[in-house]
């Protein structure tokens, strides 16, 4: 990609990689969506708890951050998901067996993607978040909304992006979906 | 209506109503049959190591602070202000002096104690404060680490209650000479189906595996064939039990270590591999030659208590009436292993079960199936049949505890002939 974009060049070009992407996973068109996953994939999801807040801290942000909230990878905790391409593989092959239950009938799913910052731009690599709002309806069972934010590292790839690394801050306290298991 | 517990459960329980799954008024006798009388799973001493250390916990749907003391002993009290009734403490974990209900600060120490009342000072008849602490869980033991406590003062010490279940939850904490740890909090996943089904699927399915899970592990993949060979249920007492699979003497280590039959396992490091080949050779030290050939799927311990061995979790499924269930998971590894691989580990766990896993979300999709069957009108005469291998249970001499094939539902017939019991005692005594 031509690494001299203007700032509006960038920022259209990340959210319509974005709109690609949803617009695939909605598609269920999975293994297109694997090929915008970066072999050396670091694909996360935080645990998320309500630890007890600390006196001292009191009157700083630092105080309620989410980040103290949340068991990822880094942590001594417990994140909800920490994979590989290889497992990210099984769960796209998954996808098409006739008996991959929790999705035969598969969910009638809906992404919106919005509030995409690029918070650092290193040349080939892009640091990027973004929210999304997630409707699920799953045959059989209520349906679902899911919300979070994803803090992904971007490689570039000729004139698109692979996903290096993301983490998925989901917004949840108790977990109230049927699954956390999504392409999110 | 008054509640026939026998049209529930039949005599050798292999016809199972559909309200036993649904019926409130059931849920509500269970409560006070089952969670106030017998022992309840709370946590682990890992989770609670210094003084000031806590976590919550629960007791059926009663809110439980599980807590270290400032005399380092281990206290479980109910987490509701004497006052007007609020959860004093409002965090998963951490370390305190004091919790506080905030509604008018009365403070109690970890322990339960009542420490202070602001508007004491204000008013001339003082309050007793030592009658006024929260409402301790009046018999907490632990074993192994594992922390229980009980309502009912008079029960059982904690290893009677357990029986042989030492034994097969023995094969595998045992292998581990620091003993285990339970990492960071639990994953909490609240799932509308009856508690009873989650602890039934652990408690000896084994054969929900190859066919619910198919997607994941074939009937004909390595785990299926060793399943189809190898597997047993042992049921030391009614409602525990255990599924594993007893490899022959002469198989090799790593087909027969815990935790390489994963996918962490398989793709782990070569680092991570042999830490696992060394936990597998000093298994016949560790726990004898019989336990060293365990080789464990799941067990659950009455009532609601799940260990899946073979990806390293421990679950409760705590009721949230008749429908619904807040299904608690935690990854567990050894204690004593170099930290950066208890990192690679503890995914053994949650990238297959728990509210993010491949696998489970295939468990929770039939549970909440299996919740919308129990519901139907115009079937009551149908009741779910758990006959499979009826009287075929036996023993097996080197294995304490009545002994089935994995395919038998023996298991599941235990469980509920002792809840059955449990609940016509409970009706009779009220």
């Amino acid at each position: 990609m031509n690494s001299t974009l203007s700032g509006f060049e960038l920022q259209y070009s990340v959210e319509q990689f974005y709109y690609r992407e949803a617009r695939l996973l909605d598609g269920r068109e999975y293994k297109s969506w694997l090929t915008l996953i970066h072999p050396d994939i670091s694909y996360s999801m935080p645990g998320r708890t309500n630890p007890l807040v600390d006196n001292r801290e009191r009157g700083n942000e630092s105080m309620i951050s989410v980040e103290r909230e949340l068991e990822g990878i880094d942590s001594d905790g417990l994140p909800f998901r920490d994979e590989n391409y290889a497992i990210l593989w099984v769960r796209v092959d998954r996808s098409y067996k006739m008996n991959s239950w929790a999705e035969n009938p598969p969910a009638r799913t809906r992404r919106i993607i919005g509030n995409v910052e690029i918070i650092e731009d290193a040349g080939d690599r892009l640091s990027t978040l973004s929210n999304f709002h997630l409707f699920y309806a799953r045959p059989g069972l209520k349906d679902y909304f899911y919300a979070g934010q994803r803090h992904d590292t971007l490689i570039r790839i000729e004139d698109s992006y692979q996903i290096l690394k993301r983490e998925i801050v989901m917004d949840v306290a108790n977990v109230n979906v049927p699954t956390l298991g999504l392409f999110l | 209506m008054t509640l026939n517990i026998r049209e529930l459960v039949n005599e050798d329980a292999s016809l199972i109503s559909r309200r036993a799954w649904s019926d409130r008024a059931v849920y509500e006798l269970e409560k006070q049959a089952i969670f106030a009388r017998t022992w309840l799973f709370l946590g682990h001493e890992s989770q609670i190591r210094n003084a000031g250390d806590f976590v919550q916990a629960y007791m059926c749907e009663t809110p439980i602070i599980l807590a270290r003391g400032e005399d380092m002993a281990i206290h479980a009290s109910v987490n509701s202000c004497s006052h007007r009734g609020l959860p004093v403490c409002r965090n998963d974990h951490g370390n305190t002096k004091r919790f506080v209900c905030p509604y008018h600060n009365w403070a109690y120490k970890v322990d339960g104690e009542l420490a202070s009342i602001p508007q004491e000072r204000q008013v001339k008849c003082k309050p007793d404060k030592s009658t006024l602490g929260l409402k301790k869980v009046p018999r907490v033991e632990s074993w192994r680490g594992l922390i229980f406590g009980s309502f009912n003062e008079h029960i059982e010490p904690l290893e009677t209650f357990l029986g042989d279940m030492t034994f097969y939850l023995g094969a595998w904490l045992d292998r581990f000479p620091g003993g285990v740890e339970f990492v960071g909090s639990p994953h909490r996943w609240v799932i509308d189906t009856n508690w009873k089904l989650p602890v039934e699927n652990q408690l000896g399915d084994v054969y929900h595996g190859p066919y619910l899970h198919a997607s994941i592990i074939a009937a004909d993949s390595e785990a299926g064939m060793e399943i189809d060979n190898y597997a047993y249920n042992a049921i030391p007492t009614p409602g525990h039990g255990a599924s594993f699979r007893l490899m022959p003497s002469d198989t090799p280590v790593d087909k027969l270590a815990w935790g390489f039959e994963s996918v962490v396992g398989q793709l782990g490091s070569d680092e991570l591999k042999d830490y696992l080949r060394s936990v597998q050779e000093q298994a016949e030290a560790q726990v004898g030659a019989v336990r060293a050939r365990m080789k464990g799927l799941a067990y659950g311990v009455y009532p609601n208590l799940s260990f899946l061995w073979s990806n390293a979790g421990f679950k409760v499924s705590h009721p949230r009436g008749p429908n619904k269930v807040e299904y608690w998971s935690w990854s567990v590894v050894p204690a004593d292993a170099p930290e950066h691989l208890k990192r690679q580990l503890r995914n053994n766990h949650a990238s297959f079960f728990g509210p993010g896993g491949i696998l489970e979300q295939e468990d929770a999709e039939a549970w909440m199936q299996q919740n919308i069957g129990a519901n139907i009108d115009f079937a009551d005469d149908r009741k779910f049949y758990y006959g499979l291998g009826l009287g075929e249970e036996t023993t097996h001499p080197e294995l304490p505890g009545e002994i089935t094939t994995g395919a038998n539902e023996y298991y599941a017939r235990a469980f509920f002939s002792r809840w059955r019991d449990e609940l016509l005692a409970a009706l009779e005594q009220a």
